[in-house]
């Protein structure tokens, strides 16, 4: 029966350990990552890190233009080196749509905001604790709305809760965990 | 300040749109393939603005650190783990949980710099961020097959 909940289920072939039903509970509201979605988002999150620790280093030398430029044109080339030895299956026939291609564009205007107001009485601190704030509201409403044909999923009472308590570990961290 | 203070949080809102608009073209086509076309056109892009403003080449780029140059590799992972995971755990998740990694790292990543900062502060941002990933591990979801159970 609740097979037919999930009319998305057939846009998850790539990952093989995601079974239907899977699929099905996410739709249905409160799907709790598992422990390896976890480990993914939290080392994703160290990723990023390392990431600004070497843009950052690049800006402190060259311009700001030229501190996202490399890591675009590098990721670029190592992205299409392991494309091509990982060769990984595409997971639907049917051609994405041509919007989907354009993220990268918004991530370029991005780095040109943030460069802005890293200058002004914001600085580094308030930018980022005001960027958090930016992506968690999209985040929720973009899982509200099932946003750009992903999974619609609404927030429950436990995610609030515990973005709360990041958002706020986050803002101690900083405001008052070092010198940024 | 308000326009700035603005554009802070304009910038937040398209991190996040970045990566579901990546999410929707892993659905697709795969993470790795969305973590080359966000880099390709983002640096198609930024040509594009650089060219008209001038400056790519500014300072003394070629005296930085050779490891700085790491920034992009590291980047692809990242995007690429980030667009496997929205459609699979939602954009919220995605989100505050790469924020904690981002945070809990950074805070390692300052310890081991030597980098002056509060203590106390470090370790009661780490535990509250802690306390929120614990938070976030619900329950189990109540298997759907009861309800069938007692309906019949």
């Amino acid at each position: 029966m609740w097979r037919q909940c999930c009319p998305t289920c057939s846009l998850f072939p790539i990952a093989p350990q995601h079974k239907i039903g899977d699929a099905c509970l996410m739709e249905n509201t409160s799907l709790s990552p598992k422990p390896f979605h976890f480990a993914a988002a939290f080392g994703a999150g160290s990723l990023l890190t390392l990431m600004i620790l070497c843009n950052g280093t690049l800006a402190a030398y060259g311009s700001l233009f030229f501190a996202s430029w490399v890591p675009h044109l590098a990721g670029s080339v190592v992205a299409l080196i392991l494309l091509l030895i990982l060769r990984p299956r595409r997971a639907a026939k049917a051609r994405p749509p041509i919007w989907a291609y354009l993220g990268g564009v918004s991530g370029g205007v991005t780095v040109m905001l943030t460069s802005a107001t890293m200058n002004t009485a914001l600085a580094l601190s308030g930018t980022i604790a005001l960027g958090l704030a930016g992506q968690v509201l999209f985040s929720l409403f973009a899982d509200m709305r099932g946003l750009f044909g992903l999974p619609q999923r609404m927030p429950t009472q436990r995610d609030y809760v515990s973005l709360a308590f990041i958002i706020a570990g986050s803002l101690v961290l900083i405001f008052f965990g070092g010198e940024a | 300040m308000i326009i700035y203070a603005a554009l802070a949080v304009i910038a937040g809102l398209l991190v996040g749109l970045s990566r579901q608009i990546n999410g929707r073209l892993a659905l697709s086509t795969s993470a790795m393939e969305s973590s080359f076309w966000n880099h390709f056109v983002g640096f198609a892009f930024i040509t594009c603005v650089a060219l008209i403003i001038g400056g790519l080449f500014a300072g003394e780029p070629q005296a930085s650190p050779w490891w700085a140059y790491l920034g992009g590799p590291i980047g692809v992972i990242f995007i690429a783990a980030g667009s496997w995971l929205i459609p699979r755990i939602g954009a919220a998740q995605t989100a505050m949980l790469i924020i904690a990694g981002q945070m809990i790292s950074g805070v390692v990543l300052d310890i081991a710099m030597g980098a002056p900062g509060s203590p106390w502060a470090r370790t009661f941002g780490v535990a509250l961020i802690l306390l929120g990933m614990w938070a976030s591990r619900s329950k189990r979801p109540k298997p759907i097959t009861k309800h069938t159970h007692s309906d019949n």
